[in-house]
């Protein structure tokens, strides 16, 4: 077991640069509740710079890998790097570039949004100026602002979980753990949060969310990593390469024709073809670059496109090839 | 080289700067104020707290006024000679009924600190920051503490009356204030632990009130009980005045063999010294002040003599020879000189510092298992 607790004389002041290419690093992660193998063999890279897709039914086992990447959670076997520390043998050092947000979490609810945030910057000995910029300066960031004075009682469920989502990001981490971030958010917080997690990747961070809003995911993941029943499993088609489009097109017969002259594989969306002879089919396009080029020949070739957009999510698809079912 | 040896085995290749502080019992005080402001700034914005603090000082104020009322209407009846004063009485009954209410306030202060905040989901997200157990630990034994102090500073002015009726010494009242806010620091230690070892706010809330009434009331139980089981019916020497004593003045007195029930209560004396009251009423050092006028209205001097003369046990040859008064006087004087309140008071600290310990064991990252039926977060 590589993984020892190591009491009292492990503590390591973070180094003033992370390391290079810090991102999450799990080899061989196992952890067992008793009889209930939560981990059961999780391999994960989560680069930094991007975002990680975290996908899995319930039960998978996903917060639990990140309750032991936040360094709550001794697992029984296996090597994790966070930020290129170890959290479990450095606790310290790995939870200071970590932010980590739980699934279900609360709030000290007479408190106010302001004080909340104070307080974990204070707990990340932050200094009481750079705190208060900080705290001012997440608080717009998650739009919060007009209820920075007001308790956390009076909070909605988005508000907490945007208050949560602050909270996490306090101590300005290097690797981000979001666990379901999205619960609960109204629409348009749910597009904040995705330009905001882009964000945060792009300036060099790693991000790794888990949800069920596969939607979601698709629309600001790079990567997926899927966790089914402990173990980390490969789907027979990863997002990123070759996915499902849908093609609409004015006449239906013209596209199609079209299509089979040039030779592509497509396939039948299963939607009725209008009274018009309009209809789509699915087609499967190499990235938006291959899209371009379609749309760019179609046009030449006259057949009159509707529309090209990605068809159902290709996390979705993925997801759903996995055979093992949920628990 | 123990040193470099040591270093090599955490990490081989990058060995991190060592850390001024250690990860588990590291304390500073910016952590532990930013811990305990965090605690008290919720208790003191809930309103429960402040009413129950007025109510505190309406109760313990209205008991107060009662019994002085009552010792006034009591003692007036025997009016003649020089009455003793009614101050040790009351200064008596008031730190008795401070530590009492305190004994029953503190443990829900303190025992609902770590459960409540894990099942609150509050826990887990200020483990993961950089505060380390021991602070979040103390932090929340010092918010429970002050607040417990609160109580304790809203009850000054009653101790304040008492000590206007006069015959209890000054140094009485910051001794009883200092020993009462140790022992119900003690008892929030003990909370804290508990709290850290069960699962339920409930269960944590009723272990504290256990051991404060194993503390209180089984002391004396169990004294009680045992005290069969110390009387022997033996031989022993008597010194007493000869049996064909005609009435002189000076009578030498002889030891003679008789058989008696002794009880020795110098082996049972610690469990009543166990008991925070006795040791309240030992260590308020209120009898040297009021030995020449006998200690009838003083009850936290009688139960400091009692105590003590138990802890003595039998002195043997029984010494029942009263036409030589010196000879009592000095042992009882000598008998008393021992303050009985260390014993208590450091056991009652040990229990607390060891509920703390056990906190901060509980509260370390990244754990092991998990509290049976809890989820980390």
């Amino acid at each position: 077991m590589s993984s020892t607790v190591d009491d009292d004389t492990t503590t390591a002041p973070p180094p003033a640069t992370p390391p290079p290419g810090a991102g999450i690093e799990v080899r061989g992660l196992h952890r067992a509740f008793g009889q209930v193998k939560a981990l059961d063999g999780v391999d994960l890279t989560a680069r930094a710079g991007a975002v990680t897709a975290l996908v899995g039914p319930n039960g998978s086992g996903k917060t639990t890998l990140l309750l032991v990447l936040a360094g709550l959670l001794v697992p029984d076997a296996g090597s994790v790097t966070v930020a290129g520390h170890d959290p479990i043998a450095h606790g310290p050092a790995a939870r200071a570039r970590t932010g980590w947000m739980p699934d279900t979490f609360g709030t000290w609810d007479s408190l106010t949004a302001r004080e909340v945030l104070l307080t974990f910057a204070a707990a990340y000995r932050l200094s009481e100026a750079a705190a208060t910029a900080r705290v001012t300066e997440l608080l717009g960031t998650v739009h919060l602002t007009e209820f920075a004075d007001r308790p956390a009682s009076v909070l909605s469920r988005g508000q907490k979980q945007r208050l949560g989502l602050a909270r996490a990001l306090v101590h300005d981490p290097a690797v981000l753990l979001l666990d379901e971030p999205a619960s609960g958010l109204d629409p348009r917080s749910r597009v904040d949060l995705r330009i905001l997690l882009r964000r945060l990747a792009d300036e060099g961070r790693t991000v790794l969310v888990s949800s069920h809003v596969l939607s979601e995911l698709d629309e600001m993941a790079d990567d997926a990593v899927f966790l089914s029943r402990g173990r980390t499993v490969v789907p027979d088609a990863g997002p990123g390469g070759g996915r499902s489009w849908h093609v609409r097109a004015l006449s239906v017969d013209a596209l199609t024709t079209w299509l089979t002259s040039t030779g592509a594989a497509w396939r039948p969306d299963e939607a009725p073809v209008s009274p018009t002879g309009s209809g789509g089919v699915l087609l499967e396009v190499d990235g938006e670059e291959g899209a371009a080029r379609l749309i760019r020949d179609a046009v030449a070739a006259g057949v009159a496109l509707v529309s090209v957009v990605p068809a159902g999510g290709a996390l979705e698809q993925a997801y759903l090839t996995l055979e093992e079912d949920r628990r | 080289m123990t040193m470099s040896e040591v270093e090599l085995e955490h990490e081989p290749s990058t060995t991190p700067p060592k850390a001024p502080r250690s990860a588990t019992w590291g304390l500073t005080w910016h952590g532990v104020q930013t811990v305990a402001v965090l605690e008290l700034r919720q208790r003191v914005r809930s309103t429960r707290w402040i009413v129950a603090l007025i109510v505190w000082f309406v109760v313990v104020g209205g008991i107060t006024l009662l019994t002085s009322g009552a010792i006034t209407a009591l003692s007036s009846g025997e009016a003649f000679g020089e009455r003793p004063s009614n101050g040790p009485l009351l200064f008596g009954a008031v730190t008795f009924l401070v530590l009492g209410l305190g004994l029953l306030v503190t443990p829900t202060l303190a025992s609902t600190g770590i459960n409540g905040d894990r099942n609150a989901g509050t826990l887990a997200t200020l483990q993961v920051t950089l505060l380390t157990p021991a602070e979040i630990a103390a932090g929340k034994l010092l918010a429970a503490w002050a607040a417990a102090c609160a109580f304790l500073v809203a009850s000054l002015p009653f101790f304040g009356i008492a000590l206007a009726l006069g015959g209890t010494p000054g140094t009485a009242l910051p001794r009883v204030v200092l020993l009462v806010a140790v022992l119900l620091a003690a008892v929030c230690g003990i909370g804290l632990g508990f709290s850290a070892l069960t699962a339920r706010t409930a269960g944590s809330t009723v272990l504290t009130f256990l051991t404060v009434a194993a503390l209180t009331l089984l002391t004396p139980i169990l004294f009680g009980l045992t005290y069969p089981s110390i009387s022997r019916t033996q031989t022993v020497e008597v010194s007493t005045v000869p049996q064909d004593w005609t009435g002189e003045v000076d009578a030498e007195c002889e030891v003679q063999l008789q058989e008696r029930t002794v009880t020795h209560t110098e082996r049972t004396w610690w469990l009543l010294g166990l008991n925070p009251f006795v040791v309240l009423a030992d260590g308020a050092g209120t009898t040297e002040y009021t030995r020449f006028s006998g200690n009838d209205n003083d009850p936290l001097g009688a139960i400091r003599d009692g105590v003590r003369e138990l802890r003595a046990g039998p002195t043997i040859p029984l010494d029942e020879c009263w036409t030589d008064q010196t000879s009592v006087d000095d042992r009882t004087e000598a008998a008393s000189r021992t303050p009985v309140w260390p014993w208590g008071l450091a056991v009652t600290v040990l229990l607390g510092a060891g509920g703390f310990v056990v906190a901060v064991r509980r509260l370390h990252v990244p754990t092991r298992t998990l509290a049976r039926g809890t989820r980390v977060a």
